[in-house]
C-alpha cells in the first residue's frame, strides 16, 4: 500500500522538482510543499527532494513568505507547508529562518470582541489568516504552530498565542471546524480534517485533558472517513497523541482503492495520506503528545 | 445596512453592453451591469415555479417543462458545455438538508443531456471544508456522479483567472474565477432554499461564493467576509456570467440557515434565467420582503428586477405556494424582514435550548409595506 502511494506521488512530480496539483495540471506550491514532507520520509527518496525544495525557494519572496502564486502576495497560507518540507530535508535553513521570521512578524485581522458579538470565540487571540489582511483561522495558524515548533521556534509567544487560539476554537463537544465554535448561540458541527490538525499541532505543548474530547469525536468520526484528506489528517491526528486506530492500514487501503471509482486524488491530499500511512516517521518525528 | 442608490457607481452604456454580450456570446447573461434606476425601468423576467413533494418524483419532466415554459428549447442547449453548481457547504450525512440534494442534481443533469448538451460537469468549492471529497461523500453526491459518470470539480483547488470586478460594492478590483469556468457555455446555479444567518437568505446569487476558489480566498471564503458578503454576491453576479437558476425547495431550511436550520419541506422547484429575480421570487415564497435583504435590493435595477409586477410568473403562482419560514428575532439579519400579509403566528422565537416555537409576540421588525 504505502509502495502504492509512493508510485503515484512520483508519477504526479514533473522534471523541474515541483508537483502537479493533479495529474494534467500545473505545478502548485502546496502539493509540492506536502508531497516533499510524506516522500521525505521514505529513504531511498530524500535526496531526489532537493529539487522540489529548491523550486519552492524559488518562489520565496524576499520578507521570507511563500505565496500561492508570485503576484498573489496576501495569499500567505503555503508558506507553513514551504517551511515543512524544507525541515524534512535539513538543508535550507536560511530560507526556513526567513519564512518563520514572516510568520512571526504577521497575524490575521484581531479585534476585541463585544459582549454582544454573536461569533463566540475570542477574536483578540492572534493566529495566522489563509489571506493576509482576514482573520485567523484553525488550519493556518495550526500549520503555522507546527512549522515554527519544528523550526527550533517553539518558544516564541506567539506560538503559546497560537496554542491559546486553537484551544480556544475547539468546539465544546470536541473536535475543530474551520474556526467558529458557536454563533448566535449555537454550536457549530466539527470536521475530521481541520480537528486532525489542530491536534497534531498542539501535540507536545498540551495537556492531554484538554483535547480529550476532540480525540474522542474524532476516534469516533474517522470510522467512516475515506476521502483521503480527511482520513490522512484524522489519522495523524491521532497519531499524535498514540491513539492511532488499530485498523489505520487497512482504512488507507480503502481509500486507495476509492480512487478507481472516484478518479484520481489531488496531489495534496494523497501526500497527507502517505503521510499518515509513515507516522510516526516523518512528519509527527519530532512531535509528541 | 444603508442600501446604495446608485449615484456615483460607473454606468455602462446599453450599447457597450450589448457589445460585450455579443462579444462573449452568452445569451444567459440577464440583466446587464448598469443602472436602470429605482423602478427598474425596462427590466423583465420570467420564473417558473413547479410543486415537487419527493426528491423520487419525476424531476426531470418537472425540470423540462420549466425550460420549455421558460422559453429553452433544444436550440439553447444543443452542443453546449454545461456546469451544474449546486450548493455544497458541509459535510453532513445527518442533515442533508444543508446541501442541494443529489437526486435534483441528477435530474438537472440528464435534462441537459437530454436535450443535447455536449457535456455536464458538476462543480463546487465548499465554503466550510478544504475536503470536496468529503462533501460529495457524506451528502450521497459521489454515488450518483459515479452512477451517472458525470465529472466534478473542486473549485476551491482549480487553477484560476482573473476578471475585472465590474461590480465595485467591495473594495476588490479584479476577481479570480476558476478556469473551469472558462469551459462552460452554460452555467447554472443550483442553491436550496435556505434562510442564512448573515444575509437573512441564501439562493442563487449567494450560491456564487462557491464559485470562488478556496485557496485563493480562504475558508470560509474570508476576503468576501471582510469585504461585505451582501456586497460581495452583487460583486460577483456582476462579474460572472450565470445563465439560470434551478433552486431546490423540495426541503429547504429555515431558521438559523445555512447550517443549523431546521429542514423545511416547501415543495417547490424554482427556476429562472435571471438570477435576482428567481432569489426575489424565492424570498416571497418563504414569506420574505425582498426589498429587506440588502443583496436583492442593491440587485434590483442592475441584476434584474426584485419588483413582483416586473417578474413574469410561470407554472404555479407563489401565493398560493407561499409558506413563511421561521425567522429568528434575535438574527439581525432575520429581523424585519417579513413580507406584508403573511401570518404573523408564524414567526419563530427560540429559546428553549435550539428548539423553535411559534409565538405570536415575537413578531419583530416592521410587518408594514407593500408587497413588490
Amino acid at each position: 500500500m504505502i509502495r502504492k502511494l509512493i508510485e503515484e506521488l512520483r508519477s504526479r512530480r514533473r522534471v523541474d522538482g515541483a508537483f502537479a496539483a493533479r495529474p494534467g495540471a500545473g505545478a502548485a506550491v502546496d502539493a509540492t510543499a506536502w508531497a516533499v514532507v510524506a516522500l521525505a520520509a521514505t529513504p531511498e527518496e530524500s535526496w531526489r527532494l532537493t529539487t522540489g525544495c529548491d523550486w519552492l525557494a524559488a518562489r520565496q519572496l524576499e520578507d521570507g513568505r511563500v505565496p500561492l502564486q508570485p503576484e498573489l502576495r496576501d495569499v500567505i497560507w503555503p508558506t507553513a507547508p514551504a517551511m515543512l518540507a524544507w525541515i524534512s530535508t535539513s538543508l535550507y535553513s536560511e530560507r526556513v529562518a526567513r519564512a518563520a521570521e514572516f510568520l512571526l512578524r504577521h497575524t490575521g485581522r484581531h479585534w476585541k470582541r463585544e459582549p454582544d458579538d454573536p461569533v463566540a470565540h475570542d477574536s483578540s487571540i492572534r493566529g495566522w489568516p489563509w489571506v493576509l489582511g482576514t482573520h485567523s483561522w484553525v488550519v493556518p495558524t495550526a500549520l503555522a504552530l507546527l512549522a515554527l515548533r519544528r523550526a527550533g521556534r517553539g518558544e516564541h509567544p506567539r506560538v503559546a498565542e497560537a496554542v491559546a487560539l486553537l484551544l480556544d476554537r475547539q468546539l465544546p463537544a470536541g473536535g475543530w471546524n474551520y474556526g467558529n465554535t458557536m454563533v448566535f448561540g449555537q454550536p457549530l458541527r466539527p470536521m475530521p480534517d481541520t480537528t486532525g490538525a489542530a491536534l497534531v499541532a498542539l501535540a507536545g505543548v498540551t495537556p492531554r485533558e484538554k483535547v480529550n474530547a476532540s480525540i474522542r469525536y474524532l476516534e469516533e468520526a474517522v470510522k467512516r472517513v475515506r476521502a483521503p484528506l480527511s482520513l490522512g489528517w484524522a489519522l495523524l491526528g491521532l497519531t499524535a497523541w498514540n491513539a492511532r486506530p488499530a485498523a489505520a492500514a487497512a482504512w488507507i487501503e480503502e481509500a486507495l482503492a476509492a480512487s478507481d471509482r472516484l478518479g484520481p486524488y489531488e496531489t495534496g491530499s494523497l501526500a497527507v495520506l502517505l503521510t499518515a500511512a509513515l507516522a510516526p516517521q516523518g512528519l509527527l518525528a519530532k512531535v509528541g503528545g | 445596512m444603508p442600501v446604495p442608490d446608485g449615484s456615483g457607481k460607473p454606468e455602462r452604456s446599453r450599447r457597450s453592453f450589448l457589445a460585450l454580450l455579443g462579444a462573449g456570446g452568452a445569451a444567459g447573461l440577464g440583466a446587464g451591469w448598469w443602472y436602470h434606476g429605482p423602478h427598474e425601468g425596462g427590466l423583465t423576467a420570467e420564473v417558473f415555479i413547479g410543486r415537487a413533494e419527493r426528491y423520487d418524483s419525476p424531476l426531470g419532466d418537472l425540470l423540462m417543462r420549466a425550460l420549455r415554459e421558460l422559453g429553452w428549447g433544444p436550440e439553447g442547449i444543443r452542443g453546449r458545455r454545461v456546469l451544474l453548481k449546486p450548493n455544497l457547504v458541509e459535510p453532513n450525512r445527518a442533515h442533508s438538508h444543508i446541501n442541494t440534494h443529489p437526486l435534483l442534481i441528477r435530474a438537472a443533469a440528464e435534462t441537459f443531456l437530454r436535450l443535447g448538451a455536449a457535456s455536464v460537469t458538476v462543480a463546487e468549492g465548499a465554503g466550510h471544508v478544504r475536503d470536496s471529497l468529503l462533501v460529495l461523500e457524506e451528502s450521497g453526491l459521489a454515488e450518483v456522479l459515479v452512477e451517472d459518470r458525470i465529472p466534478f470539480v473542486d473549485l476551491n483547488t482549480d487553477s484560476f483567472f482573473r476578471v475585472p470586478n465590474r461590480g465595485r460594492f467591495t473594495r476588490l478590483d479584479s476577481l479570480l474565477l476558476p478556469a473551469t469556468l472558462r469551459q462552460a457555455d452554460l452555467v447554472v446555479s443550483m442553491p436550496k432554499l435556505k434562510t442564512h444567518h448573515w444575509t437573512g437568505v441564501t439562493l442563487s446569487l449567494k450560491n456564487l461564493f462557491g464559485l470562488m476558489p478556496g485557496s485563493v480566498y480562504g475558508w470560509p471564503k474570508n476576503v468576501f467576509h471582510q469585504e461585505g458578503i451582501h456586497q460581495s454576491i452583487v460583486d460577483i453576479a456582476a462579474s460572472v456570467p450565470v445563465h439560470l437558476a434551478i433552486v431546490d425547495g423540495i426541503v429547504g431550511m429555515e431558521g438559523d440557515g445555512p447550517i443549523l436550520g431546521a429542514p423545511r419541506p416547501a415543495g417547490v422547484l424554482v427556476v429562472g434565467r435571471n438570477l435576482a429575480a428567481v432569489d426575489a421570487t424565492c424570498a416571497r415564497l418563504m414569506g420574505i420582503d425582498p426589498r429587506k435583504i440588502a443583496y436583492l435590493a442593491w440587485a434590483s435595477g442592475r441584476l434584474g428586477p426584485i419588483r413582483e409586477a416586473h417578474i413574469a410568473q410561470r407554472g404555479e403562482d407563489w401565493r398560493s405556494l407561499r409558506q413563511p419560514f421561521a425567522l429568528i428575532d434575535d438574527i439581525p439579519a432575520q429581523r424585519g424582514i417579513r413580507l406584508a400579509a403573511v401570518d404573523p403566528w408564524a414567526h419563530a422565537a427560540r429559546g428553549n435550548g435550539g428548539q423553535y416555537t411559534q409565538s405570536p409576540f415575537s413578531r419583530g421588525g416592521q410587518l408594514a409595506g407593500d408587497i413588490l
